[in-house]
């Protein structure tokens, strides 16, 4: 029996990183494949970012407590099974580690109410981003779990996601550091008294916009990072040598429409930069080509409709063989932004899934039987 | 029967969502709707996406390029409008330069509170503002706004910014900014979504977050709304030919098509009930959405639901 690249992965891999655009079905399909896991005995954690409200229900994620939640698989035929479920609180995080490594109540406050850190750890640093990274390591690490499936936030914010380790590391660099702490250094004639007044006037102006004194407070961040930095380095260090390692598989999860075929270019790119590499393509939403592909026959109408519904049903017949054919032109130049093979095809399904055996639905579209036998769309009739 | 998306006097429009709605498509759409109705639109894209394309412009500029009789566009690239405001401050191009490229002057800037978005709103205001000949140039600037989740940074900047600049030029700019925001006469934000779960909720979460910060907002534009294609008695029947002839391709679809309507009418009826206000509807397009006739159908839905087509 020949398994499925992705069958393989969910084998053999430590991690699944599920990546891809917002609205193509990411949380939805590292929520199947995780089930799915551990249907198949590894003992799984899921870790999603955003699910929404029916799934999150599902995966017994309704209170925000930052607690996993054992998920019961009994109902869907895998008693025994684990699955753990984790919601990844990205801000929280790394309020977590403020307040763990400051030495006082009240330098840990500080650093808490810095408007600065409050920006910086939700936004540009990927201070916060690369706690939630650190979290999946640490879950790898010592966790106990023999595979975590990992949904990340949508396209744009992957890379910074999953590049927070790397611009953590560059924050901490010295020579940044040295620029905050004099920041006429970057200024050509540094030291000088000109260099001195023309950043003073810029930084005035920054100041006046946001009112802030950002050279303190900045200081005063980087003061408490920078206590911390050995300890981090190597983690980060380590962090990285996970996500790029061979037990690491980037899954693109996405959808044939023609939006996504650039915003897969730029992740895709931009997941290359950070030494990335997509293993494999789920496609999700596509219709059955062997109903509605270009090479499908017209069957004609099903014996038995007339009148007014015989014209309802070709009408509804004509939209979604329109909608398979843009769905097949897009699908080529998706595989080849993506630079990865389809593993998986899903189709279209009559709404979104939000239970525990839709889940498993979807599963059994990811992973069809290679007999072929219970494949979902495989029942054709008349 | 009055349009839902009532466009008059307003100045500026911010077409808002979250990622993968249509935000674009409907920026674009409406973009050609209020061109065709004699107005002098100018299009406006935060960052660089896909709004050029479908305009039919290969890359926008930071100038706005002139595309069709009364319409116009271009695109903000914040990390440009920072390099303008600093070289306006500094006035030497080479250090200018020096400082755009160091990592700490990024983190400074970036992580300086609302500055990014206070520089977009700069120059969305210059274009608002630019006259020529005793009138404006642009009657309408319509803006594709950054994807949001239940947030509005770029909205909400001025505002925040207030508490921290009470005096000087800047303050007098961020009150030009909030005053514009707040009048329902200049300002319209359209929040756009699909009749999805997810989708849904975060537009009641926006709703929640504009009504606490006073802007004046148009009913949800909801996107890609599957379509109707049978009636209420064709059930029966249905079931009997689906029974008799199992998966055909014909029942297939009628089926998958039924369901997708109900689950759409169900978030259709929980916006509706949330929000107190009927949506504007555009229809799901089967055949390649970003084609001129895809966009021309939905410009025309958008053109009734704001009275342009009057």
């Amino acid at each position: 029996m020949s398994a499925s690249p992705l069958a393989d992965a969910l084998e053999a891999k430590r991690v699944i990183l599920c990546v891809g655009s917002g609205g193509v079905g990411k949380t939805t399909t590292a929520a199947a494949l995780a089930v799915e896991a551990a249907r198949r005995g590894r003992r799984t954690a899921v870790l999603t970012v955003d699910p929404a409200p029916r799934l999150k229900d599902a995966l017994g994620l309704g209170t925000l407590d930052g607690k996993p939640r054992r998920v019961p698989l009994g109902g869907v035929g895998a008693r025994g099974a684990h699955l753990d479920a984790f919601l990844l609180d990205v801000k929280r995080t790394f309020d977590e580690l403020v307040l763990a490594l400051a030495s006082t109540q009240d330098q840990a406050r500080r650093v808490l109410e810095n408007r600065l850190y409050q920006n910086l750890s939700s936004t540009l640093a990927g201070t916060a981003e690369y706690m939630a990274v650190e979290r999946v390591y640490r879950l790898a690490e010592e966790g106990g779990y023999d595979l975590l499936v990992v949904d990340t936030p949508p396209a744009r914010h992957a890379v910074d996601f999953l590049d927070a380790p790397r611009r953590l590391a560059n924050l901490l660099d010295s020579r940044a550091f040295a620029i905050l702490k004099d920041p006429t250094s970057i200024l050509p004639a540094a030291g000088s008294r000109v260099a001195h007044f023309l950043l003073a006037s810029v930084l005035r102006g920054l100041e006046r916009f946001t009112g802030i004194g950002l050279v303190r407070e900045v200081s005063e961040f980087m003061g408490v990072i920078e206590s911390l930095t050995a300890a981090l380095r190597t983690r980060v260090g380590a962090v990285g040598d996970l996500l790029r390692g061979p037990g690491t598989m980037p899954l693109l999860v996405t959808a044939p429409e023609p939006r996504l075929v650039y915003e897969t270019e730029v992740l895709v790119k931009g997941l290359a930069g950070i030494g990335l590499t997509v293993g494999g393509i789920v496609v999700n939403r596509a219709l059955p080509r062997a109903l509605f592909g270009s090479t499908a026959g017209d069957p004609g109408l099903p014996d038995g409709a007339s009148g007014a519904l015989a014209t309802r049903l070709r009408r509804a017949y004509t939209d979604l063989r329109l909608l398979a054919a843009r769905q097949e032109a897009t699908l080529a130049p998706l595989v080849a932004a993506a630079g990865a093979p389809v593993v998986a095809e899903v189709p279209l399904l009559p709404m979104d899934p939000g239970s525990l055996s839709d889940l498993a639905l979807v599963a059994r579209y990811l992973f069809p039987d290679p007999t072929g036998e219970t494949s979902p769309a495989s029942e054709l009739g008349c | 029967m009055p349009p839902r998306l009532s466009l008059a006097s307003q100045r500026l429009v911010v077409v808002t969502g979250k990622g993968g709605v249509g935000k674009t498509t409907v920026a674009a759409a409406l973009a050609h709707a209020a061109a065709s109705a004699g107005r002098r639109v100018l299009a406006v894209e935060v960052g660089r996406g896909r709004l050029g394309p479908l305009l039919g412009v290969e890359r926008l500029g930071g100038d706005p390029t002139r595309i069709d009789r009364g319409l116009a566009a271009a695109t903000i690239e914040p990390e440009t409008v920072l390099g303008d405001f600093l070289l306006s401050v500094l006035r030497f191009r080479l250090l200018t330069r020096r400082l755009l490229e160091s990592t700490s002057f990024q983190v400074l800037a970036a992580a300086a509170p609302g500055l990014p978005e206070l520089l977009v709103l700069h120059r969305l205001l210059g274009w608002i503002e630019a006259r020529r000949l005793g009138r404006p140039v642009h009657d309408l600037v319509i803006v594709d706004a950054p994807a949001s989740g239940h947030s509005l940074p770029l909205l909400t900047a001025p505002g925040a910014l207030r508490a921290l600049a009470r005096l000087g030029p800047v303050s007098d700019l961020l009150g030009r900014l909030e005053r514009l925001l707040a009048d329902p006469e200049q300002t319209l934000v359209c929040p756009v979504t699909t009749p999805e779960e997810l989708a849904v909720r975060e537009t009641i979460e926006l709703y929640t977050e504009i009504a606490s910060h006073a802007l004046p907002v148009a009913p949800p534009i909801v996107n890609a709304l599957p379509p109707r294609r049978f009636a209420i008695d064709d059930a029966a029947m249905l079931a009997r030919l689906e029974s008799a002839c199992g998966a055909h391709p014909y029942l297939v679809a009628a089926r998958l098509q039924i369901e997708r309507r109900s689950q759409a009418e169900t978030q259709l009826r929980a916006l509706k009930r949330a929000l107190g206000v009927t949506p504007v509807r555009l229809p799901f397009v089967f055949a390649e959405p970003e084609t001129p006739d895809a966009l021309a159908e939905l410009s025309a839905e958008l053109a009734n639901a704001t009275g342009f087509a009057a």
